[in-house]
């Protein structure tokens, strides 16, 4: 009897001294010359300056850039005059909409991820499927389960409305005379219904050319508007400055203990900066991280899909609306192909973490911690291959302080408050999102 | 009655560690890995219930009903560039788990068994196919592929029940009676067992020399006008690259310059490049390629990329006039 209550007391007690152990209180980590060049790779001081969009000739003009906000937030782009681009891609959420997919005439296909820095990618979309700001800001104005519109119609929009006929004269020339209802007609797209398509057909081959035009330069203004939207320097960005000005201490009152030991992790046992790495904590390429499909739908294909798309896009960089002579497109020329695209996703920024829930590409993954706890376990893929499919084995406080890490990444927007709205002419236009919500629950 | 026991135990044993080879009509598993076989093209399958059971794969019946996704990853890249349908029905042969291709065709016209189908498509990458099952039942699926040069169609016939819930744990439980009859045989000194052997200690010091070896070992930094010799001694090839710090996330270009043993410029020569990380089992993130020759020997490779610090290697396939041969490269990418 004694010796069996020994024993219970010995195993207690080394249950009682394991749980201490973990829940031991840390003090600052001391850190390496290693973890000091790393981290130090991560904030936006190590930042490229904004790379040149040589296919964009307005890219850096802040004249379009106001013509682009305007396009941005007006919801005449759409098939029904309701849906803008601020429709999903909402301001005050770090231009995201909260939701599993994106939900403007229909629902889309994929979570809406946020335009914050995408100026830095050169792929655009969870699968890579349009490689230019601009290519992939005149996607959605097609897209029926997005603002399902036309480019004729945008075309004539644009004409008949003057202040962006104005604009659009001094930064691009003449807009296409499309006042010959015979050779324009009031809808029509390469990528519209049977309607639509029919009529596109039936129009000349240098008509078709210059609406296509016209409907690039649309893209290419609202590009030069997204270009603006880039990174401020987070509390991560504070402490890092902190760091490395004084001793290695990490002692510096801007992260908390708990904060200092989840960048340690992040920087090392956990992984992260095999693919979140560099100053906005993505390499912008693809990778499967093993993420279940989305209920009621099949695995998505991702890049191996989007690659092909791309190719396929008139407006990608080898196409004929690249303001560039001769453009080199390296991105696309070289792009790799192969069973290693299956199943894989661009990598998301993690300076867009704060209240852009649901994360990954279907928003699969509700909260922060069950993003942790996803590459902890780290499951086989459904389809294709896990790359980050090795379990990390982090305990419960590991966890919680990853998750306390990532919290400080958070980045407000770098452009001031002019650009996060409607711009001063829209006043008809310019909905409140109170309003916007309550009409959407009313279809 | 120990030579009865024994052999008793024994079987009970065996069952426990029994080999996972098994076959449902054309689907086997075989090194656990569960392959599909339509005709002469192979691919791997599983089966998810992601609702109800998140990650884990089936390769046979499913334990429940609800949502389920069948997924063929091909094994035959050719099964991604011809039509292939897919259908379930319900099993009316008999032959449960032994159906085949004969007994599902001697059921004539299919349609009035059929609960799903999909009809003939491509589907380059991976082929996935999604049922609700609404009820628990047998079914049997037969996947159609047309060859490539037609001619009559490959098929694969794969039995299974939805709602089977299996064994579960009882070998495990088994497993420990067995277990704990064995030591109490032995405890009373009815069951001699032999002294396992005590594993020698020299394989381990040896492996133990090996790695600390192997850790010494330089592996060079990055590539910076280094050279290498290629695997055969044909060749020797220089590397600059174009930012000479190469760091990552860069689209970026190298100069090669190629020479022969003797050291000679090599002209006309023919590349590939491939490689990869193989601590992380992914290869590179571009497909670069050697455009043009600047001057003799002197090449550019175009379409460099790195996405991850670490140990990368490339391998550079050379043809040539000296002859075919290959470079490999070691590079480890330390942030600046």
């Amino acid at each position: 009897m004694r010796r069996s209550l020994i024993l219970f007391g010995l195993l207690v007690g080394v249950g009682l001294v394991t749980l201490a152990w973990q829940w031991r209180p840390l003090g600052s980590p001391d850190w390496t010359e290693a973890e000091i060049a790393e981290m130090r790779s991560l904030t936006l001081a190590s930042i490229a300056s904004l790379p040149p969009d040589p296919s964009n000739a307005v890219a850096d003009n802040q004249v379009a850039a106001r013509l682009g906000q305007a396009l941005f937030f007006d919801p005449r782009l759409s098939g029904t005059g309701g849906i803008s681009c601020a429709t999903c891609h909402q301001p005050a959420r770090k231009f995201t909409d909260g939701r599993d997919k994106g939900q403007a005439l229909g629902t889309s296909k994929r979570n809406t991820p946020s335009i914050v820095g995408t100026a830095y990618s050169p792929w655009l979309y969870w699968d890579g499927r349009r490689d230019s700001q601009w290519a992939q800001a005149l996607s959605p104005l097609e897209d029926p389960a997005e603002h399902g519109g036309n480019r004729m119609a945008y075309v004539r929009l644009i004409t008949s409305d003057a202040w962006y006929r104005d604009q659009y004269t001094n930064l691009f020339g003449d807009l296409p005379d499309v006042t010959d209802a015979a050779r324009f007609p009031s809808r029509a797209s390469p990528l519209g219904n049977d309607e639509e398509v029919e009529a596109w057909e039936a129009m000349r081959a240098d008509d078709r050319k210059v609406v296509n035009e016209a409907f690039a330069n649309m893209g290419k203004a609202i590009a030069a508007y997204e270009r603006r939207l880039l990174h401020r320097e987070s509390r991560f960005d504070r402490y890092v400055a902190a760091v490395t000005a004084d001793s290695p201490s990490g002692d510096t009152g801007i992260f908390t203990t708990d904060e200092a030991h989840g960048l340690r992790l992040f920087l090392g046992e956990a992984r992260c900066t095999e693919c979140h790495n560099g100053p906005l904590l993505t390499n912008n390429e693809f990778h499967n991280n093993g993420v279940l499909a989305y209920p009621g739908d099949l695995p998505d294909e991702g890049r191996s899909e989007g690659l092909r798309k791309l190719r396929r896009d008139p407006f990608n960089c080898l196409g004929d609306f690249n303001d560039e002579d001769d453009p080199y497109c390296g991105e696309l020329r070289f792009a790799r192909e192969g069973v290693e695209l299956v199943g894989s996703f661009r990598t998301a920024s993690l300076r867009n973490l704060e209240g852009t829930e649901p994360y990954m590409h279907k928003g699969q993954l509700k909260t922060l911690a069950e993003v942790i706890d996803h590459y902890n376990r780290a499951p086989l893929a459904m389809i294709g291959h896990n790359e980050s499919e090795f379990p990390l084995s982090l305990n419960r406080r590991q966890r919680q302080q990853l998750e306390a890490f990532l919290k400080t990444l958070d980045s407000p927007i770098a452009a001031d408050d002019s650009w996060l709205k409607p711009p001063s002419r829209n006043t008809t236009v310019s909905i409140a999102r109170g309003e916007r919500d309550g009409s959407r629950q009313d279809r | 009655m120990t030579l009865v026991r024994a052999a008793a135990l024994s079987l009970l044993l065996s069952a426990g560690f029994l080999p996972d080879a098994w076959a449902h009509g054309s689907v086997s598993n075989e090194d656990d890995l569960c392959a599909i076989q339509i005709g002469y093209y192979k691919a791997h399958f599983k089966i998810y219930l992601p609702r109800t059971r998140q990650h884990r794969d089936y390769c046979e019946d499913l334990p429940g009903t609800g949502e389920s996704i069948f997924v063929m990853e091909y094994l035959h890249p050719g099964l991604g560039e011809i039509p292939v349908d897919f259908r379930i029905i319900r099993d009316t042969t008999g032959m449960g788990r032994f159906a085949q291709l004969e007994h599902v065709k001697a059921l004539g016209d299919l349609e009035p068994l059929t609960v799903f189908y999909q009809p003939p498509s491509v589907k380059p990458d991976v082929f996935t196919v999604m049922h609700h099952f609404e009820r628990p039942g047998e079914f049997i699926g037969i996947v159609t592929a047309v060859p490539d040069g037609g001619g009559e169609p490959y098929a694969a016939v794969f039995p299974f029940r939805v709602g089977f819930i299996g064994f579960g744990y009882w070998p495990i439980i088994a497993l420990l009676v067995v277990g704990l009859q064995l030591n109490y045989l032995y405890m009373s000194g009815r069951f001699p067992f032999r002294k396992r052997a005590r594993l020698s200690s020299v394989p381990t010091v040896l492996a133990a020399i090996a790695c600390v070896l192997a850790g010494t070992l330089a592996v060079p930094n990055a590539a910076s006008a280094e050279s290498w010799t290629s695997a055969g001694g044909l060749y020797r090839l220089a590397v600059d690259p174009e930012p000479s710090s190469m760091g990552i996330n860069r689209l970026h270009r190298w100069t090669l310059h190629l020479t022969d043993a003797s050291g000679a410029p090599v002209s006309g020569a023919e590349f590939e490049v491939t490689g990869g990380m193989p601590e992380h089992n992914h290869g590179l993130p571009t497909q670069p390629v050697v455009t043009s020759e600047i001057s003799p020997g002197t090449y550019r490779l175009e379409g460099m990329r790195f996405h991850m610090h670490g140990y990368w290697e490339l391998r550079i396939r050379v043809a040539a006039e000296p002859g075919n041969d290959s470079i490999l490269l070691e590079l480890n990418l330390d942030p600046e």
